[in-house]
C-alpha cells in the first residue's frame, strides 16, 4: 500500500514536472544571448570551394573495381562594377584519376562569364556572354531547359542537382522586361564552333554554342497558386518547339509541377549515332508532385517520357556495345534514354543528427523495369560537409541499368568553402 | 428629484461610455497598431542575425539580409531573403510573396518552389513570425486583458488577442498575441497549426528606435515541439530603400543584384 502511495507520488510529480518543463524552457530560453553581430558578416561577392573525393567502382564485367579519386575547384563571382552593371563568373576545375589510366584527366569549365546590364529601375535587363539559362521545374528531367546538350563536360554525380550545378551555359545575347507578376525575354545563342573539344583549358565552345539556337520566354503568374512559363524554341535548320512548363501549390504541404514540349526533330538514335536525319513530331512530358511531412521529409514523385526515346524493342534491336553508346550520348545530351521513366526523390533533413541530411532517389526505367538506386549522406559544419555516396545499378541483362558497367559506386566526398 | 438624477444619470453614462471606448480599442485597431511597430510602413531592408540553441548551448549561427515590402496589389506582404552566412549557403535567396515561395540557388541556376510546409523546415521561416502583417491574414478577436511577463522579464498589463487565419494559405492557423496595453508593442506570440499544435512561442524584445518608432530588434522563438530548440534573431541595419513590386516573383531571382 505505500509503494502504491509512493508511485502515486512519483506519477504527480512526473506529471507536474511534465507541465512545468515548457515554462521553465521559456524561463530558460529569455536568458539566452544573441552571437555578436560582427562588420565582417558583410554580403562577400565571391565564394570558393575546394572537393576532394576518392571512389570505387564495382564492376559488371570484370572482377576487378576501378578506384579513382578527384580534386575540384569551384568558384562564383557576382559583384556590381557599375551603376546598373553587374559582372558574374562561375568556373570549374575538376582534376580526375582513375585506375587504369596512365594521366590525370583535367577539364576546366567555364560555366558563366557574362555581363548583366540593368538600366533605370531594373525591369530590363540586357546579358552578353556565357550565361547559364536554366529552365523547368522537374527533378530528373528537363524538356523545357532548351539549352541543356552537351553542357557538362565532366559528370561527378548521378546527383540530377550536382550535375545542373557543374553545367556549362551557352554564350548568348539575352535581353528580359520584367512586370509585376510576369516576364518575357528573348535570347539568341549563335554558333560558334564545330565540335566538342577535351582540352584541358578549352571553352568548349563546340559543346554549348555549335548552332544557332534562340527561345522567347513567357512567365506568368497566374496566381499565389499557379506559375508557368511558356517557351518558343528555335534552332537552325529546325522548326520551332513550343514548351510550358507548370508549379501549382496543391495544399499546405504538396507541390505539383509539369514540362512539356512538342516539335519536330530527328530521333534521339539518330541524333547520336548519325543517319538520315529524317524529323518525327513528338512529346516530352515530365510531371511530378513534392509532398513535405511535418517530420522534415520530403518525397517527390515524377513521371518522365521522351517520345524521340527508343522502346525498349528499338534499344533490344541493338548490340551491347551501341547500346552503351546511345546511353552514352542520351547522357551528354541530357535527354531521357528510355521512352519513359519514373523517379522518387526523398530528402530527410536532420536525420539523426541536426546537421545531418539524407537525400536519396530511385529511377526506374519504365520500359525494361532496371532502375538506379542513389543515396547520399551528407554532414555540414561551419564550412565543411562531408559526404558519403552510394550509387547500385540494377536489371536484367540488356536493360538500362542492367548494362552499365559500374554495379555499385561508393564515393566519400570532403567539401571545403572558402 | 427624478428629472435631476436623469439629468445626472445620462451625461455620466456619455462621459464613461465613451471613456470606456476610448480606453479599448477594438481588436483589429490593436493588431492594426501592433503590425505597424514590427513592420515599417514603407520598403525596407535589415540584415538578420540568427543563433540557435539546444538546451542551453549555442549549436549554429547564421546571417540572412531581408528585402521587404506591402504589395500595391492586394497589400499581400512579401520579403526576399539573401543567404549571407555561412560561406556554403552565400547568395542563396529565398522569396515569399504570400504562398508563393521559391528557393533560388545562383550556384546551379535553379528555382525550386516550395510549399509553406517544406519552407516551415529552413530557419528563414522563423522570419515570418518577426515580419509578417497579421492584420491583412487574420481576423482578431479582443480574448481579454491579462498581466504577462515579457521577453525582458517585466510583467506588463497586456490585451489578449486571439487571431484566426481568414484564408487558407497563411502558414499559421491560429495566433495567440499579447500587446501592450501601453503603447501596442507586441510582448508574445503563439503560434499553431491547423492541427492546434503549438508550432511557436515567441517573445518581441529589446526595443529601439529604428526607421523612426521604437521597434523590436531581437525576437526569442521557442520550438513548440521541443522547447529545448531556441532561436535568437537579432535585427540590426534597418533601412527604407527602393524595392520595386517586380522583385516579388520567380523570374526576377536570377536578377538580383545585392548593394
Amino acid at each position: 500500500m505505500q509503494l502504491l502511495k509512493n508511485s502515486n507520488i512519483y506519477a504527480c510529480l512526473a506529471a507536474s514536472a511534465l507541465l512545468t518543463l515548457p515554462a521553465q524552457a521559456q524561463e530558460d530560453a529569455l536568458n539566452l544571448e544573441s552571437a555578436p553581430v560582427t562588420a565582417a558578416e558583410s554580403p562577400s561577392n565571391t565564394k570558393w570551394s575546394i572537393e576532394g573525393a576518392v571512389a570505387n567502382a564495382s564492376q559488371r564485367y570484370t572482377t576487378d573495381s576501378i578506384d579513382s579519386s578527384r580534386v575540384s575547384l569551384d568558384v562564383l563571382y557576382s559583384g556590381r562594377i557599375g551603376t546598373g552593371l553587374r559582372a558574374v563568373l562561375s568556373n570549374r576545375l575538376d582534376v580526375i584519376r582513375a585506375t587504369g589510366t596512365e594521366a590525370d584527366t583535367q577539364r576546366n569549365s567555364l560555366r558563366e562569364a557574362y555581363l548583366s546590364w540593368q538600366p533605370g529601375g531594373g525591369d530590363t535587363v540586357i546579358d552578353l556572354g556565357r550565361i547559364n539559362q536554366r529552365n523547368g521545374p522537374g527533378y530528373g528531367y528537363n524538356p523545357t531547359d532548351f539549352f541543356r546538350d552537351g553542357s557538362l563536360r565532366v559528370i561527378t554525380s548521378a546527383d540530377p542537382f550536382a550535375l545542373r550545378q557543374n553545367r556549362m551555359g551557352s554564350v548568348m545575347l539575352r535581353a528580359q522586361q520584367l512586370w509585376n507578376g510576369g516576364s518575357l525575354s528573348v535570347a539568341y545563342s549563335p554558333k560558334l564552333a564545330d565540335k566538342p573539344s577535351t582540352e584541358t583549358w578549352d571553352l568548349d565552345l563546340g559543346s554549348t554554342n555549335n548552332r544557332d539556337r534562340a527561345v522567347i520566354t513567357l512567365g506568368t503568374q497566374f496566381s499565389q497558386s499557379i506559375n508557368s512559363q511558356v517557351l518558343l524554341y528555335q534552332e537552325s535548320g529546325l522548326k520551332p518547339t513550343l514548351g510550358v512548363n507548370m508549379t501549382a501549390l496543391l495544399s499546405d504541404a504538396a507541390v505539383a509541377h509539369l514540362e512539356w514540349t512538342t516539335g519536330s526533330e530527328p530521333a534521339l538514335v539518330t541524333r547520336v549515332f548519325g543517319g538520315t536525319p529524317s524529323e518525327v513530331t513528338r512529346n516530352r512530358f515530365v510531371g511530378g508532385v513534392t509532398y513535405t511531412t511535418l517530420g522534415k521529409t520530403s518525397f517527390t514523385l515524377e513521371y518522365q517520357y521522351n517520345g524521340f526515346a527508343l522502346d525498349s524493342a528499338g534499344r533490344g534491336a541493338l548490340g551491347t556495345a551501341q547500346q552503351l553508346g546511345y546511353l552514352r550520348e542520351s547522357l551528354r545530351l541530357q535527354e531521357l534514354a528510355p521512352r519513359q521513366a519514373y523517379l522518387l526523390y526523398v530528402t530527410q533533413k536532420g536525420l539523426w543528427l541536426k546537421d545531418l541530411d539524407l537525400t536519396g532517389y530511385v529511377r526506374f526505367n519504365g520500359d525494361d523495369d532496371s532502375r538506379l538506386t542513389w543515396l547520399e549522406l551528407r554532414h555540414h559544419w561551419r564550412n565543411f560537409d562531408l559526404t558519403l555516396q552510394l550509387q547500385h545499378n540494377t536489371g536484367s541483362a540488356g536493360s538500362e541499368f542492367g548494362i552499365l558497367p559500374d554495379r555499385r559506386v561508393v564515393q566519400a566526398l570532403g567539401t571545403y568553402y572558402f | 428629484m427624478k428629472p435631476l438624477k436623469s439629468f445626472l444619470f445620462f451625461p455620466l453614462c456619455l462621459v464613461f461610455g465613451l471613456g470606456q471606448a476610448i480606453a479599448a480599442p477594438s481588436a483589429s485597431e490593436i493588431l492594426a497598431a501592433s503590425d505597424a511597430i514590427r513592420n515599417p510602413g514603407q520598403p525596407f531592408s535589415m540584415t538578420v542575425t540568427l543563433t540557435e540553441f539546444q538546451a542551453g548551448k549555442q549549436i549554429d549561427t547564421s546571417t540572412l539580409t531581408s528585402y521587404s515590402r506591402t504589395q500595391q496589389q492586394g497589400g499581400q506582404f512579401s520579403s526576399l531573403i539573401r543567404f549571407v552566412l555561412p560561406t556554403r549557403d552565400a547568395g542563396k535567396l529565398m522569396l515569399k510573396n504570400g504562398n508563393d515561395m521559391w528557393f533560388y540557388d545562383p550556384t546551379n541556376k535553379a528555382s525550386v518552389r516550395l510549399s509553406p510546409q517544406q519552407r516551415l523546415l529552413g530557419q528563414a521561416s522563423n522570419g515570418d513570425v518577426a515580419t509578417v502583417n497579421l492584420a491583412r491574414d487574420y481576423k482578431p478577436t479582443l480574448a481579454g486583458e491579462e498581466e504577462v511577463q515579457d521577453g525582458e522579464r517585466r510583467i506588463r498589463k497586456a490585451y489578449k488577442l486571439a487571431l484566426t487565419a481568414v484564408s487558407p494559405d497563411v502558414t499559421y492557423a491560429t495566433i495567440d498575441l499579447w500587446v501592450d496595453a501601453e503603447n501596442n508593442r507586441p510582448i508574445k506570440g503563439r503560434f499553431y497549426a491547423e492541427s492546434s499544435r503549438l508550432l511557436k512561442t515567441v517573445y518581441y524584445r529589446k526595443y529601439q528606435p529604428q526607421l523612426g518608432v521604437d521597434r523590436p530588434t531581437e525576437s526569442v522563438i521557442i520550438d513548440g515541439l521541443n522547447p529545448q530548440s531556441v532561436t535568437l534573431m537579432r535585427f540590426t541595419d534597418y533601412a527604407a530603400r527602393n524595392i520595386p513590386d517586380t522583385w516579388m516573383q520567380r523570374d526576377f531571382l536570377p536578377r538580383f543584384q545585392p548593394d
